[in-house]
């Protein structure tokens, strides 16, 4: 029995969603225990939002690239607002899950429409059955742009979808044969884009027997993907994947097989293995808290939450994750984010400090000023300790960071809110008392350790 | 990648900005007393071209004779009429006239045929084993000049060497570049604003919990130190370098822009990674209406224009002898067309290897379409890992075994450099040898071989016993050692060249006509 307490509070929230408010966590501890905190908030059924506006449903017309372009800002600021607001449904990290499983690519696809509509049937599935998901975005839209389904015809098939399905989005590589990728294109044949619709033409489909996965028959499209979830690697696949974005990076084969196993006897069912997950010991094994290495989206998002801002300029949000490595509708190919090590670099690692700096400063690195910012008197005072300065400091790194900084560290942070004075001379009301939290505040921000959750 | 987009962000957020913090140590290594010389190399330059995606070899280096190249790809096969033939049976694809004006001047040497046994279709998998030189089998975490430079480098990183090791231009480190110790690569866009970016930041290395979180957090740390150690001597040189050309606006042409820029600066790092994606062609690789124009010719003509600026920009600042460019690709495609004017993933494809070191021409046959595999793919005939095998002993200056260590197990070289067999030393602790050809008529290339790290001084003589000419003067590792040199500005007649060493002294005669 895992106890439920601010500690496993914290490292739940910190996985499931895009950081923490401290109202979520006193919410979270509300609740009797994890289970139901699970059930109830994080995996609970939410209606969909209201579409991001009425062009949505807009028939595209060529050679639209300036509108294009400012539909796509206003789709990306809108999905960043909802990770913002999500409040603790994890909805929102779902469909970014999906969104970097079920890749595509907004310079290909082009169509803001098309974007969205494939955000939103991934908002549908969220929780939802993976077989019936896996088959409605084998014939969406975007997908069929992005991955060549809508140029592939019976006589020329395309494998490029039929490739991508097993290898990244199912059974991963090993699993399937280089002649069942081409049997599988001939099978994924017939579908097209019309607008904002997929269009079955039976003229364009190889209507004849394919041979595939060791099976012989007229398959179509949904036949092919009932054939993957008949192998065990089918769900191996996708349990592990959600324990490296949720657990650790380097999968425990053994849990991920019991996922597996889980995930196949709830027929598919994604809330399901997330509610084994979520509730395991595995989980929550004090040895992984804080072993993730922040997305852009958690960080850049997170913050915002830690520090209390919930009015941000949501482009310079966009600029920023797009700058830090995840530009949103735009994953580098179509293998998605691979995340963790992968988005630090010597050259996004101080980019990182760049950001928590410009919330504090209220200018972007290049001297503009920002329309939001931490307000430093107010942050520091919604601590009870506010006025003690050592204690105002070990609180700060307690909301602020998973692994504790040595006790060098944290008298620097100290000496860096102090400025010089002695501790018994401390309040938010001395004069340069705000210039003083300012540089405490990035100093903490500039920690290897915030990269972490 | 989205270096455009990238670039105009970096620049929005960053630019013109120092970040401080006050009561955290900045910039804690400034000075570093164990900072080691990049003397463990020869001077030599790599600099790899992935061109990520898969690129289409029957597109790139065209059989132009062979009429089953025409029949299978009806469609979007590139017209005899069109291509630029280099032999009787291969020519380049039009928009690469770049790269015929450096095969015509022996600058380019193509490999045909290059991939490795059970080829993986996969992008992801099929990019691993190009970086980290693997069978198809084995799973290695690696990549091949990883391991390299943790030869070179025995010491990283407990003590840092001055200069970075590696440059990778982007900002989402290559496997490329991680080794058996870690990652041996600085990361970065653009000079200036690396620089801008990383002020402020505090490398410190307290001990970290023994937990997977605390080995996460030890990364960390070690790209901070990383960031802070190299920003400074990065920018110092980018600001001493220069372009004495102007690059096309591409995306490649500016990431080669900043290579020779840093070369010319005197960053002696010895390799470095650049990159352009696009190479997927599925769909409209070709426009179907003029099959020389579209996206892969555009793709071609990026990296034929962007790399001969770049050859052209370092020979005319005297630095071109010492750099070899190569690029590379996870595999090449399949040799029937499909149905959306696009080519689906292959195997075997040919790559360049550019320099004034090379022997120019082609290395192997052209493609054997006869010979298919049973998905309709080229059969390989020049292993992967015997250019990497040619690029580390005959440019980069690594001896057999070392070479062997690094790749696993011996890989036959090819005669992809000027002077493909090294020189051995059969008495004592080095050798010079005879240059070739000689006598010459303007380019020679001299060889000498070190079987201890030593000071060595390479100078040529004329008969009065004038000094002419130092061609290398510096700490040397052990190691073969081939210099090209270009005589043009001696007259005709006997000259001298002269080795010191800390060993002794060699000298031998060659003779300008």
């Amino acid at each position: 029995m895992i106890a439920w307490n601010s500690d496993t509070a914290r490292h739940l929230l910190a996985r499931c969603l895009f950081g923490y408010t401290r109202s979520d966590l006193s919410k979270a501890l509300s609740y009797a225990s994890i289970s139901d905190f699970v059930s109830k908030e994080l995996l609970a059924d939410i209606p969909q939002p209201a579409p991001v506006n009425s062009w949505v449903t807009e028939t595209p017309i060529a050679n639209n690239g300036a509108v294009n372009s400012l539909r796509y800002k206003e789709l990306t600021t809108w999905w960043l607002n909802r990770m913002l607001t999500e409040n603790t449904s994890m909805q929102e990290k779902m469909v970014l899950f999906w969104h970097n499983h079920f890749v595509s690519d907004r310079a290909k696809v082009s169509y803001p429409q098309h974007m969205y509509q494939q955000n939103a049937l991934f908002r549908t599935h969220a929780f939802g059955d993976f077989r019936q998901f896996t088959k409605d975005v084998t014939i969406n839209p975007a997908m069929l742009i992005y991955l060549d389904g809508q140029r592939s015809n019976k006589n020329a098939p395309n494998e490029n979808y039929g490739r991508e399905l097993m290898e990244l989005f199912t059974l991963g590589i090993g699993n399937y044969t280089e002649t069942d990728v081409k049997e599988a294109a001939l099978a994924l044949t017939g579908w097209s884009v019309n607008g904002l619709n997929t269009v079955f033409t039976k003229s364009n489909f190889a209507d004849k027997n394919k041979t595939f996965l060791g099976k012989t028959g007229n398959f179509t499209y949904s036949d092919i993907v009932d054939i993957i979830l008949t192998k065990d690697a089918a769900a191996e696949f996708i349990c592990r994947k959600l324990y490296k974005e949720f657990v650790f990076y380097m999968p425990n084969e053994v849990f991920v097989r019991q996922m597996a196993g889980v995930f196949r006897s709830a027929h598919y069912s994604v809330r399901a293995v997330l509610q084994f997950l979520l509730t395991s010991d595995e989980f929550f094994k004090p040895e992984y808290r804080g072993s993730k290495i922040k997305s852009p989206t958690e960080l850049v998002i997170g913050t915002l939450k830690f520090l209390g801002i919930t009015k941000p300029d949501f482009e310079y949000l966009a600029d920023t994750s797009a700058m830090l490595q995840q530009y949103l509708f735009s994953p580098p190919n179509v293998a998605g984010w691979p995340g963790q090590r992968n988005w630090i670099s010597s050259n996004t690692y101080p980019a990182r400090a760049g950001y928590s700096d410009s919330l504090v400063n209220g200018r972007k690195g290049n001297g503009q000023t920002l329309s939001f910012k931490v307000l430093p008197i107010d942050y520091a005072r919604s601590y009870t300790s506010a006025e003690d300065a050592p204690l105002f400091v070990r609180d700060v790194i307690a909301q602020l960071l998973i692994i504790p900084p040595s006790a060098m560290k944290e008298k620097l942070l100290l000496d860096t809110l102090l400025d010089g004075t002695i501790a018994a001379n401390w309040s938010t009301s001395t004069p340069m008392a705000d210039a003083r939290i300012q540089k405490l505040l990035k100093a903490v921000m500039r920690l290897p350790e915030f990269q972490l959750t | 990648m989205k270096r455009k987009e990238f670039l105009r962000q970096l620049s929005l957020l960053t630019s013109g900005v120092a970040f401080g913090v006050q009561g955290v140590p900045v910039r804690t290594y400034a000075h570093n007393p164990f900072m080691l010389e990049t003397a463990g190399t020869n001077g030599n330059i790599l600099v790899l071209v992935q061109l990520q995606g898969g690129n289409d070899g029957l597109n790139t280096v065209v059989p132009y004779e062979n009429s089953i190249y025409y029949q299978r790809r009806p469609t979007i096969a590139i017209p005899k009429a069109g291509v630029l033939p280099l032999t009787s049976q291969l020519g380049l694809n039009p928009a690469m006239s770049s790269f015929r004006e450096l095969y015509d001047n022996a600058q380019l040497t193509i490999v045909e045929n290059v991939g490795y046994q059970s080829p993986n279709r996969s992008h992801f998998r099929s990019t691993d084993i190009w970086l980290s030189g693997s069978d198809a089998e084995t799973l290695e975490y690696d990549g091949w000049v990883g391991r390299y430079l943790a030869h070179k480098f025995p010491d990283y990183p407990v003590s840092l060497p001055e200069q970075p090791l590696a440059i990778q231009l982007g900002s989402v480190e290559s496997m490329l570049l991680q080794s058996p110790v870690g990652s041996m690569a600085t990361v970065f866009e653009s000079p200036d604003t690396f620089y801008q970016l990383v002020q402020g930041n505090s490398a410190e290395s307290a001990s970290v919990p023994n937990t997977v979180a605390g080995e996460e957090l030890k990364f960390l740390q070690q790209m901070a130190a990383q960031s802070i150690q190299y920003s400074d001597i990065i920018k110092k040189k980018a600001d001493s370098g220069k372009n004495v050309v102007g690059y096309p606006n591409t995306s490649l042409g500016k990431q080669l822009a900043i290579v020779a820029d840093l070369i010319s600066g005197g960053l002696t790092t010895p390799v470095y990674l650049t990159t352009l994606s696009g190479f997927d062609t599925h769909a409209n690789q070709v426009v179907a209406s003029n099959v020389t124009t579209g996206q892969h010719a555009n793709l071609l003509k990026t990296v034929a224009d962007a790399v001969a600026v770049f050859t052209k920009d370092l020979k005319r600042q005297n630095l071109a002898n010492r750099v070899t460019v190569m690029t590379f690709s996870e595999f090449g495609r399949r040799v029937n067309q499909n149905g959306t004017t696009g080519t689906d993933h292959g195997t075997a494809a040919p790559l360049f290897v550019v320099g004034n070191s090379v022997r120019g021409g082609i290395v192997g046959t052209p493609p054997d379409l006869n010979n298919l595999d049973s998905n309709g793919d080229l059969n390989f005939k020049n292993d992967f890992r015997q250019v990497y095998a040619s690029v580390l002993r005959d440019h980069l200056g690594v001896d057999a075994i070392n070479t062997k260590t690094i790749l696993g197990r011996d890989f036959e070289t090819l005669p992809i450099f000027r002077q493909n067999s090294a020189l051995e030393v059969t008495e004592g602790i080095f050798a010079l040898g005879q240059n070739t050809p000689n006598p010459f008529v303007n380019n020679t290339d001299i060889q000498f071989t070190l079987k201890q790290a030593s000071n060595a001084r390479l100078v040529v003589y004329d008969l009065a016993g004038r000094e002419v000419l130092v061609l290398r003067e510096g700490q040397f590792d052990v190691g073969n050692y081939n210099i090209h040199f270009s005589g043009t500005s001696l007259a005709a007649g006997h000259y001298l060249y002269s080795l010191q060493t800390d060993f002794g002294r060699q000298v031998r005669r060659m003779v300008k006509v």
